[in-house]
């Protein structure tokens, strides 16, 4: 079916909403309340257009297409509508922009340079509402920045089903807000800051932090459980400093997470700035180690598939008994986007026919004198006595072993990961260059 | 001048019980109702003509049809949420006449198939939802309601929190329902109202009223009253600088002027008339000068550029600031904006505030313009019409009386 949008003919199916053909298309139209994972609600009123025959202008979040529907987002009259309904948007807003951390990617200052750009009109008092409210969860509001397009209510309301928050006064009065002795409170909270299109909702543990025009972005998978929640990595290089990752961000897949994340992987990205900090040592040292008799390797199961190709090898040259065995926890998972299984790639682990067994496990690690851990949780604080023990290790782990080395983690390295319904993936290295080699680059010498 | 159809009981001691309800005439159209089938009530309802007096005017029979048309479970809700400044109608027949409502409550019902109706009784109406709610219980008790019946229909009461916007009836079933009154948007096809995803018919307390009669006495009898597109009667409220403030019943189509004479006693004080704002605050503004061939009907009014909304007339006489008028109903409008569209929910607080500097007589020409701008913001970009209906009223206001705002001016 073909309709046209300002004289150009876009393919699109019967009975979508012509705000998502525009959004698919990428045909610019504002828009703050609608969200094409939380649906349409109608409020804002910025996605107006006008469709032929149509006597006034419509909301595209509330038109369905139809064959032939030609629509103009771009007429004089449009314009006007835009700027004087931004300009209303605007009107009790503080204008806060220098400190507010949602500079740089707020709507209200995008559609202001797109459609705004007048002399402020106003000279009756503004309203004043509740400023730095802590609603629980990390989220900080900021009453008068809101915009009330309710994606933040509708978000506890529709997908957590929590319900925690909710509008409380009429008019100009109505303001989001928690109910007395309520706090925002579940595994999703965070999520609302990410879609409020202005700085209402900050984040408590971003906000201050970084101007988000000096943050670069990275595509990638978030390794906190087996679901594989699509995500966006920011980060940036100041000077002196080593890289930095400072948050992630929901990365839209609607086979996946749509556009959400829990707050444990969206906090997940704090590990990622540690490394080792101790002496590392020498790849020929371990190649002195493995002559020994009975060895055993230990492979962390949020490894990509390359990393674990790579030490399957490692292994297999080496004569070395390998194992990976599953981060199960039987209380994180719930019947959304958290699994029980916390391994990112525990279905590559399968696909590789790596061990898994316990058992085997177990009864391997008492006879082996040589233990090689590849980033596994369960031997990296773990004292084995009278076996020696090789650590390769993404974070921070304790000096006294053997040997230890430095590897990159996920966010430094690229690769791919089979999430929990068996969707391949693949993520990216951000783009400064890292000091720690990455795992594949060591094992590379040794086969 | 005056019609009694519906208000026929008003004036009776003790209307509202039961006994005395009986004795006049009340649950009579019963017997002849339930001779007819549902459809030939619809078909009734149609022939007479009979249009919502909530204020939009619509013609009842048609919504009835599409209640009808839709299967499964069904409801009645009775739009009792009268809060439009200058309208106070429909707390009379509650108080007056319930029984009347009742009545004509199990008619609707019967004619589209429901067997639950909900009264949403505006939150103020304290006295008069209890007097309701006594009569519902008589009914119940001389088992007129409930299961013993030859047609199972109840009632139940609910009484809003106070908020104007939910007499809007999408956000009516949204209040309802439990849900935060906010209107919904309106839907792609014609279609009915949905109560918790059953089709619902909405509908004010007057038009049901008017329904007894139609039944008892057919639709010919009902359209030999008013004018040929506005048949029938209508509960007229008259307040504001009258002598005799009321509610007064009429034929549709009687003139204005003459109805403010007789009904009202004329403006108060002997005053000149200055203005009348037709049906309910939410009309445009009409000036005196204007209203000479007024008749009370929807399509008299709409030609002079106002509305005949719910009847509600406020007048104005010749020592009312057009100014402190504005204020006054912009004040209102502030207050009751949902908040839930952006126009709506700033717009209405910008032209408030703008009006105050025009009650201290500080304004400049850039607020007239603001006035004029912001009312042009609001008009027709918003989810319901309470929002244009300000707009409507504020360019009323100025084009009739613009002189008053300039004189306002620095």
């Amino acid at each position: 079916m073909k309709i046209m949008i300002d004289n150009t003919p876009i393919e699109c199916e019967e009975d979508e909403l012509l705000i998502d053909v525009m959004l698919d298309n990428n045909i610019h139209i504002p828009h703050f309340c609608y969200h094409q994972d939380l649906g349409a609600d109608g409020n804002c009123r910025m996605c107006m257009v006008e469709i032929k025959g149509q006597k006034r202008p419509q909301i595209a979040c509330d038109t369905l297409v139809k064959e032939n529907l030609e629509v103009s987002t771009k007429s004089e009259n449009i314009t006007e509508i835009k700027r004087s309904i931004l300009e209303l948007e605007l009107l009790n807003h503080p204008v806060d922009c220098p400190i507010c951390d949602q500079a740089g990617e707020c709507k209200l200052q995008d559609y202001y340079m797109d459609y705004g750009l007048y002399e402020s009109h106003l000279s009756t008092p503004k309203t004043k509402k509740g400023k730095h409210i802590d609603l629980g969860s990390n989220v900080i509001l900021d009453q008068e920045r809101c915009v009330l397009c309710t994606r933040c209510t509708r978000f506890t309301s529709d997908i957590t089903k929590t319900g925690e928050l909710g509008i409380i006064g009429r008019g100009d009065s109505a303001r989001v807000a928690v109910a007395p002795g309520r706090e925002l409170n579940n595994p999703y909270a965070m999520n609302v800051v990410e879609l409020c299109p202005v700085g209402a909702l900050t984040s408590k543990d971003f906000r201050f932090k970084q101007r988000v025009w000096f943050l670069d972005s990275t595509e990638s998978i978030c390794h906190g459980c087996s679901r594989g929640c699509n995500i966006h990595i920011d980060y940036n290089e100041t000077k002196y400093t080593n890289e930095k990752i400072h948050r992630f961000r929901a990365r839209r897949n609607t086979q996946i997470n749509q556009s959400f994340l829990c707050d444990y992987g969206r906090l997940s990205y704090k590990v990622l700035n540690e490394s080792f900090s101790g002496t590392v040592s020498e790849i020929k040292e371990l190649k002195a180690l493995l002559i020994m008799e009975n060895k055993l390797a230990l492979v962390s199961p949020s490894m990509s598939l390359q990393q674990l190709q790579s030490v399957k090898e490692f292994s297999q040259t080496y004569d070395i008994d390998l194992f990976s065995l599953a981060y199960m926890d039987e209380s994180f998972g719930d019947d959304w986007l958290k699994t029980n299984d916390l391994s990112a790639n525990f279905r590559g682990v399968k696909e590789l026919n790596i061990n898994s067994s316990k058992e085997a496990f177990d009864t391997s690690l008492e006879n082996a004198e040589l233990v090689i851990n590849f980033d596994h949780d369960l031997l990296k604080h773990q004292e084995l006595h009278n076996k020696r023990v090789v650590q390769f290790t993404t974070s921070n782990c304790d000096t006294h072993y053997e040997l230890i080395f430095a590897i990159a983690n996920f966010a430094h390295d690229s690769g791919t990961i089979i999430n929990c319904d068996g969707i391949r993936q693949d993520f990216y290295a951000t783009k400064y260059k890292s000091e720690t080699p990455t795992l594949v680059e060591l094992l590379g010498a040794l086969v | 001048m005056q019609t009694k159809i519906v208000s026929k009981n008003f004036d009776i001691p003790l209307s509202h019980t039961m006994d005395v309800a009986l004795k006049n005439g009340r649950y009579t159209s019963l017997d002849r109702l339930f001779t007819y089938k549902p459809q030939q009530v619809i078909d009734t309802i149609k022939a007479s003509g009979l249009r919502g007096k909530g204020g939009s005017g619509a013609y009842a029979g048609n919504k009835w049809q599409l209640a009808s048309d839709h299967h499964g479970i069904k409801y009645v809700v009775v739009n009792a949420d009268e809060s439009e400044p200058g309208t106070f109608k429909d707390r009379q027949i509650i108080s007056h006449d319930p029984h009347l409502l009742i009545e004509g409550i199990i008619a609707a019902c019967y004619a589209i198939g429901s067997n639950t109706a909900y009264i949403y009784v505006r939150g103020e109406y304290e006295a008069f939802s209890d007097i309701l709610q006594s009569a519902i219980e008589e009914a119940y008790e001389k088992k007129i309601l409930g299961s013993e019946t030859k047609y199972l229909v109840d009632i139940t009461i609910h009484r809003g929190a106070g908020a104007y916007i939910c007499g809007e009836k999408s956000a009516l079933l949204e209040s309802l329902e439990g849900n935060r009154g906010h209107p919904r948007l309106k839907p792609h096809s014609l279609q009915p109202e949905f109560y918790f995803g059953q089709p619902t018919l909405v509908t004010n307390v007057e038009t049901i009223a008017s329904v007894p009669f139609i039944i008892e006495n057919g639709a010919d009898a009902y359209r030999a009253y008013g004018t040929d597109a506005s048949p029938g009667t209508l509960l007229f409220s008259i307040s504001g600088n009258i002598t005799n403030p009321g509610v007064y019943e009429a034929e549709f189509g009687v003139n204005m002027l003459e109805y403010i004479e007789t009904m009202g006693g004329g403006v108060k004080n002997g005053k000149k008339l200055k203005a009348v704002i037709p049906g309910g605050a939410s009309t445009p503004v009409l000036p005196a000068s204007m209203l000479k061939d007024a008749t009370l009907d929807y399509e008299s009014l709409k030609s002079l550029g106002s509305a005949l909304g719910t009847g509600g007339m406020i007048i104005l006489d010749e020592d009312v600031s057009m100014v402190k008028a504005l204020k006054n109903l912009l004040r209102f409008y502030h207050h009751e904006s949902c908040g839930q569209c952006t126009p709506c929910r700033e717009g209405t607080s910008w032209v408030d505030k703008t009006l105050d500097k025009f009650i201290t007589k500080t304004a400049t020409q850039e607020d007239l313009n603001i006035l004029r701008s912001v009312s042009q913001s609001m008009n027709g970009k918003t989810i319901c019409v309470f929002a244009p209906a300000v707009s409507a009223v504020i360019d009323g206001f100025l084009k009739h009386f613009e002189s008053e705002f300039l004189e306002c001016m620095v």
